[in-house]
């Protein structure tokens, strides 16, 4: 007993003030259903108390931990690689130079260099790549939202019983192949001579990943209050204010999910253009494929790579960056 | 009692559930051991798709009385990446002329013990002591395709076109009259090197002034083209969408097999360019880590039969080194010149050989270059 409360003295030791910041901190890094930011506990019902949080936070650690090593295995360690690949020479097959001079052929290139990174920033051939890139995975951003938003409205105020249905008929087209889905547009935009244009490359995109788009979208707008559109109404809303001023910023989170859902894929995604695409129809998944399977320069493939991730990464900053700025000014 | 009847019914079912279930488990565990008690009869071969036939297949089974896998790539890359990742079990390797280079750099590949193999001397002598394998050490020749260009004979005609020379995927003022009609391979070590051979150069030039003309070239080209691609054109051409392809001859017989199958109003013709073009020689070799050489060696003895080697020209009009095959392969295949080169026309064709990282490097961006502009 004399420990216990020796540790609890010890926890409420910091000022309360302090305390509260710390747990609203915590809570904000674990969100829990349970408001965590009560005041320091009573000294009556301490021990019950803190039982409950350390169950808690077992719980958090139990639930955490897998997906932070499967993060870590799969994507943090081979991207750590990816990085170190992109310093590395090309091997004479394929593959990596040696690090080491003494493993590889003497006067040979060996060991680390920036050679990779000068070569692509030494000519505009490839932010040309990039930059058509990104303006077709916006394009198909934006359609996809265009044509998601209203089936998604519709399945999320049909009634319960069909909803299920009707997102099943979404998912339906992931029950066969993607290639196969692609060829099949190849039949279609065949005799309307649509076939090997950048056309054909940005329906293929919007068609593959329109699903994604939906998903989201529906997730997010069949949690809305009706009563909140009710409200609307009852002060003289008309239906496209409704929309405007209640749905649609509602739904945004939604939005911005469904984005990266599509975006991001669409910039790696290499056997649409390839299949649908016309003579200048390539992109940057076409790009880093060609370096790693036809070209055999693995470093090259590695540092191109790796800029899509930066670029992804700084412009989801930059969103984030405006999303928040946007929110202060409100 | 009414209510433990649907209990008693669940029960059963349960039951029947595991019987089954152990059942399906027995029979696994079973067919395991006897795949298992078999296991040292069995040849790996790690090879292209649909290039060896069933009835060859079959036939070797019973003459060896052991089993016969394969597995399947689709590119030479593809295959080296995987045995550079550690893949071993495969006993034999279907690789080209260049991938072989590179294995045998490797140390990679089992020197063939030619007292198995008196089959070898079917082997025709121009493929034979190929510069990939001095003294045919390592490979076994296989067969052979030739890239060139498959055409719309009916369309052609029509047109007024030559058939014969790089020119009609390269030349303006032939491709005016096929705009949008024209593909060309998604590689660029074949195209540029038809480029390189319709401007007269060797293909294993490396300077880059020479390779920054065929760029040229192909830029000058690339408007009139509908595509790069791979392997949509032999569906294409057999369906009519393209009258003129750059391609690999045994697609290209099967897009002339395809239209006719179909009773197509047209036909599709294939011929080597006069220019020259690149020809790819597949190889049977020995994988180091295989773990049945022996079998290994009796399989490629088999397959230098005559009879066994005219399967593959048979089956997908791929072109044979072997002599003996010649009597048994069907005489339109044979007698193509576009698929069997005679040997005055075996003299312009040339065969790819590996790049050293710079100037594969110089030639990727060339490439992109092409493919931006």
């Amino acid at each position: 007993m004399r420990g216990c409360s020796s540790v609890s003295e010890a926890e409420k030791a910091p000022s309360p003030a302090l305390s509260r910041t710390l747990s609203r901190l915590r809570a904000r890094v674990f969100p829990s259903p349970t408001p965590v930011d009560s005041p320091a506990p009573l000294a009556g019902e301490g021990r019950g108390e803190r039982a409950r949080r350390r169950q808690q936070d077992l719980t958090k650690w139990a639930i955490t931990t897998p997906p932070f090593v499967f993060l870590t295995a799969f994507f943090l360690l081979p991207f750590l690689l990816v990085v170190a690949a992109s310093f590395r020479y090309p091997g004479e097959f394929g593959g990596l130079a040696p690090l080491l001079p003494l493993l590889g052929a003497p006067g040979k290139d060996v060991g680390l260099t920036l050679e990779t990174y000068r070569f692509f920033f030494g000519d505009l051939t490839y932010a040309e790549i990039f930059i058509r890139s990104f303006l077709v995975a916006g394009l198909t951003t934006l359609i996809c939202i265009l044509l998601a938003y209203p089936v998604a409205l519709l399945i999320a105020r049909s009634p319960k019983k069909r909803r299920d249905l009707m997102v099943l008929l979404v998912i339906l087209p992931f029950a066969s192949n993607l290639l196969i889905r692609v060829y099949a547009w190849i039949i279609i935009l065949g005799p309307l001579n649509l076939l090997y244009t950048p056309y054909a490359v940005v329906i293929g995109m919007v068609y593959v990943h329109l699903p994604f788009m939906v998903l989201p979208l529906y997730t997010n707008l069949e949690k809305h209050d009706p009563a909140l559109l009710e409200a609307a109404q009852d002060l003289g809303a008309n239906g496209w204010t409704r929309f405007w001023r209640i749905t649609f910023p509602l739904s945004l989170p939604g939005i911005f999910s469904g984005s990266a859902l599509v975006f991001i894929p669409v910039l790696g995604m290499f056997a649409i253009p390839e299949l649908l695409g016309g003579t200048g129809d390539i992109l940057v998944g076409n790009l880093i494929k060609e370096q790693f399977l036809d070209n055999r320069d693995w470093p090259l493939g590695s540092m191109l790579s790796i800029m899509l991730t930066l670029a992804v990464l700084a412009l989801a900053g930059l969103a984030a960056w405006a999303a928040r700025s946007r929110r202060g000014e409100a | 009692m009414k209510n433990l009847s649907p209990q008693r019914t669940r029960g059963t079912q349960r039951k029947s559930f595991y019987s089954v279930f152990l059942r399906a488990l027995c029979v696994l565990c079973g067919s395991l051991l006897f795949s298992l008690s078999r296991a040292d009869d069995v040849l790996h071969l790690y090879i292209w798709n649909n290039y060896i036939s069933d009835q060859t297949a079959q036939r070797f089974e019973d003459y060896c009385r052991c089993r016969l896998k394969q597995d399947y790539y689709s590119d030479n890359e593809e295959m080296l990446a995987k045995l550079d990742a550690g893949a071993v079990g495969y006993d034999i390797l279907v690789p080209t002329g260049n991938a072989v280079e590179a294995l045998v750099r490797r140390n990679a590949l089992r020197p063939l013990d030619k007292a198995k193999l008196p089959g070898l001397k079917n082997i025709k002598p121009e493929y034979r002591n190929a510069w990939y394998n001095p003294g045919n050490r390592y490979s076994v020749p296989y067969a052979y395709t030739v890239t060139l260009i498959g055409y719309n004979k009916t369309k052609l005609k029509e047109l007024n076109l030559p058939t014969d020379t790089w020119a009609l995927i390269f030349e303006p003022k032939y491709l005016e009259k096929l705009k949008g009609r024209v593909t060309v391979l998604n590689s660029q070590r074949e195209l540029m090197g038809a480029a390189m051979i319709y401007l007269g150069y060797d293909i294993q030039d490396r300077d880059p002034a020479k390779w920054e003309q065929a760029k040229e070239l192909l830029i000058r080209a690339k408007p009139y083209w509908a595509t790069f691609s791979n392997s949509t054109y032999i569906k294409d051409l057999a369906i009519g969408n393209i009258w003129v392809a750059h391609g690999y001859s045994n697609d290209m017989y099967r897009a002339q097999q395809d239209a006719l199958a179909a009773r197509r109003p047209f036909a599709i013709g294939f011929a080597t360019p006069r220019e020259g073009a690149v020809l790819a020689v597949d190889n049977f070799v020995l994988h180091q880590a295989g773990p049945r050489p022996d079998l290994a060696q009796k399989f490629m003895e088999f397959m230098l039969d005559g009879q066994n080697a005219a399967d593959v020209s048979n089956l997908i009009g791929a072109g044979n080194p072997n002599a003996a095959a010649i009597p048994y392969i069907r005489s339109d295949i044979a007698g193509n010149p576009a698929i069997f080169p005679p040997p005055e026309e075996l003299k312009r064709l040339q065969m790819i050989r590996d790049f050293d990282a710079k100037s594969r490097r110089t030639l990727s961006r060339m490439w992109t270059e092409v493919k931006v502009k």
